[in-house]
């Protein structure tokens, strides 16, 4: 039996007349890694603030845990962790003080030792825990960033282009640790542009367009080749 | 809360230290300043009450034998007290006379001079503490503040901070404390400094002005916050809170004086002088029975002594002199009640402009200001007067000079003015519009995401 952890229903955002998602129905279980695709301006981003209680939809609605965001986002912002594109931190605290930093405002007081865990299991090399972010490549604040993640203990880690700028050997790693989440019971929800990495990591696959979701595959099914091709000529 | 990571992420920032020991050393200059000052008006002092005694000594013994002829000599030094709060606010000290050298003759022509000062320290002012206060302070605090929430949303922070918890606001409100909390702290030192370096006695009036200054530090946090609350990005943050920097230290003052000097114009100043010169010069060529009859009729006590018919008598002189003083009287009065209907309107006005309602009250509790002038010179005509009543009568009836026990004109005598401080006048206008920006702040921030 699945859990649902992720649900939206004919959720729909407009700025004025410019429809940014329209009718998404979608659902994305407990432990699954969804992919988002799609081109810039296809909705990606748009869905994740909808999830994150960013913005308000227009119409329709999303669920975190079977509660709606909208208006609930005060309560659901505890189910979700969030790891942008570039993970900015403060640049004058070090790796540690960050992560302790974001778990206390997130309520949890952690032990140095429990820290330095967090890092450790997001991939950070020991050396650089009490080195000030300012001195951290963007791999490493993505690892501070899925260690606050892991800190905050959410059920859902919602990612925006998490992988973009990353050098091939940071994205196997960020693979790795994403794959680690996800069998431990971790819903990842992941918009990217990444069509390779994106069947590799990834449970489920969906590729949007002009705010519709045109396609949801299991990676199981498709392999890289024949998802670019059909990415390619669905956009 | 992470406040101890908020207190080490900002005292990081290469500009918080830098900031704090510039303030400090500015402060701390600004106290030498000050006590460089005090020395120089307690010599002047000294060097007035030793100066005093060698003058009497000097003339009385070498000099004249008619106490007439003495008495337009002597000089009797009257001083307007050193507070060591002149120290923090110099005021208008430097530029007015404190030390006020009476004979008995005519005074008011002399009672308005000012000190010789260099130009060119004028044109720069001083660097004393009140400067520091309201000028320098405030643009520490704009630095720390303009980007408190703007940095965060440039940076990308604040999306992070929003998701982890639902308490942003808290994040945005203890960044505001440690801040207000590290340049209070600074102030705080300061007024602890000050003590020894100033030999500043803890009273209420130097527990004012540290109220005082408090409130002002708190009224630029407060209205700093409000420009945060606009949103708008670090660039137009820095800019609006730089121009209202601008418009409440250099603008709103300079703007406020000409319209006070506008609409109280002191033609009297002139007037004045001009009435009392020619009040007692004209007198030689006017009869003597003229001039004193209204001796007579300003001093009818002195009507058993009728002037001697000689050609040149002490009686008739003092009377012309006291002539200059009765005719110039008149502007005199005009012009002292246009200075303090200048004070009364600034004061008025700067209920409503906080830099300006802190520097009169500095001056205010430091007695250096425009009210202690006119009260000193309301003291000196009446030392003026009190020396007059005392010597006329020897004067008149010619005693002799070595008759008179002149040690006892050897120590200086001094006008000293302590108004209880009044706090509602002192506090309440800061208080109301710190509570006003405080509310349009709440409403401003409820919404903020």
């Amino acid at each position: 039996m699945h859990t649902t952890t992720l649900q939206t229903t004919n959720l729909t955002k407009k700025y004025g007349e410019q429809v940014a998602l329209n009718n998404l129905n979608l659902s994305v279980n407990k432990g699954e890694i969804f992919c988002l695709l799609g081109q810039n301006g296809a909705g990606k981003t748009t869905t994740i603030n909808l999830f994150l209680g960013f913005t308000n939809a227009t119409s329709g609605e999303a669920k975190i845990n079977n509660v709606t965001v909208q208006p609930n986002d005060v309560a659901t912002k505890k189910f979700v962790a969030y790891i942008p594109e570039v993970v900015q931190l403060y640049g004058n605290l070090d790796g540690i003080e960050n992560l302790d930093f974001f778990s206390r405002l997130a309520g949890f007081k952690y032990s140095k030792e429990l820290l330095t865990g967090f890092l450790t299991k997001a991939g950070l090399q020991s050396e650089a825990h009490q080195k000030r972010l300012s001195a951290y490549s963007k791999g490493m604040r993505q690892k501070v960033g899925i260690a606050i993640a892991l800190a905050k203990n959410a059920d859902v880690i919602l990612m925006d282009e998490p992988t973009s700028g990353l050098d091939p050997k940071a994205t196997a790693e960020f693979t790795r640790i994403c794959k680690e989440l996800a069998a431990e019971g971790k819903t990842i929800f992941m918009a990217t542009h990444d069509i390779f990495n994106a069947v590799n990591v990834g449970t489920r696959i969906g590729i949007m367009r002009q705010g519709e979701l045109v396609h949801t595959l299991n990676t199981s099914d498709i392999t890289a080749n024949e998802l670019q091709k059909l990415y390619l000529k669905t956009i | 809360m992470p406040n101890r990571l908020l207190i080490k992420q900002f005292l990081r920032s290469g500009i918080a230290i830098a900031g704090i020991s510039l303030l400090l050393l500015s402060g701390i200059i600004s106290l030498f300043i000050g006590k460089s000052y005090l020395e120089k008006q307690r010599d002047k002092i000294e060097a007035t009450a030793v100066y005093q005694q060698q003058h009497i000594d000097r003339n009385v013994q070498y000099g004249h034998s008619e106490m007439g002829l003495l008495l337009y000599y002597l000089r009797f030094a009257y001083v307007n007290s050193i507070n060591p709060l002149n120290g923090l606010s110099i005021g208008q000290r430097d530029v007015n006379l404190g030390i006020q050298q009476v004979t008995i003759r005519n005074l008011i022509e002399k009672k308005y001079d000012s000190d010789l000062n260099n130009p060119a320290s004028m044109v720069m002012g001083n660097l004393d503490f009140s400067f520091v206060l309201i000028y320098l302070f405030p643009l520490l605090i704009i630095t720390f503040t303009y980007n408190l929430l703007s940095e965060e949303k440039e940076e990308g922070t604040w999306r992070l901070i929003n998701i982890q918890s639902n308490a942003a606001k808290k994040v945005l409100l203890q960044k505001w404390w440690i801040r207000s909390a590290f340049v209070t702290g600074t102030l705080l030192l300061l007024y602890l400094l000050a003590i020894p370096i100033l030999s500043i006695p803890i009273n209420a009036s130097y527990l004012a002005m540290i109220a005082e200054g408090v409130l002002y530090i708190l009224f630029w946090f407060i209205a700093c916050a409000m420009v945060v609350g606009w949103q708008k990005n670090s660039a137009t943050n820095a800019v609006s809170l730089l121009s209202i920097w601008l418009l409440l230290t250099i603008v709103a003052p300079a703007v406020i004086n000409s319209l006070i000097t506008t609409k109280y114009p002191v033609p009297e100043a002139m007037a004045t002088v001009v009435a009392n010169r020619e009040g007692y010069h004209d007198k030689w060529d006017r009869p003597k029975e003229e001039t004193m009859g209204r001796f007579y009729a300003h001093y009818p006590q002195f009507q058993q002594y009728r002037l001697p018919a000689e050609d040149f008598n002490w009686l008739w002189y003092y009377a012309m002199q006291q002539m200059g003083d009765d005719d110039a009287a008149e502007h005199s009065v005009a012009m002292r009640n246009k200075l303090l209907l200048r004070e009364k309107l600034s004061n008025t006005v700067g209920y409503f402009i906080p830099t300006l309602h802190t520097q009169l009250q500095y001056s205010l509790l430091a007695q250096s200001g425009l009210k202690n002038q006119v009260q000193f010179l309301d003291s000196t005509t009446a030392f003026h007067e009190k020396k007059r009543l005392y010597f006329y009568p020897k004067i008149i009836k010619k005693l002799p000079v070595l008759q008179e026990d002149w040690r006892k004109h050897y120590a200086v005598e001094y006008f000293k003015s302590e108004p209880p401080v009044n706090w509602i006048k002192l506090l309440l206008p800061l208080l109301l519009i710190i509570i006003l920006f405080t509310t349009i702040n709440f409403i401003q921030f409820k919404n903020l995401k």
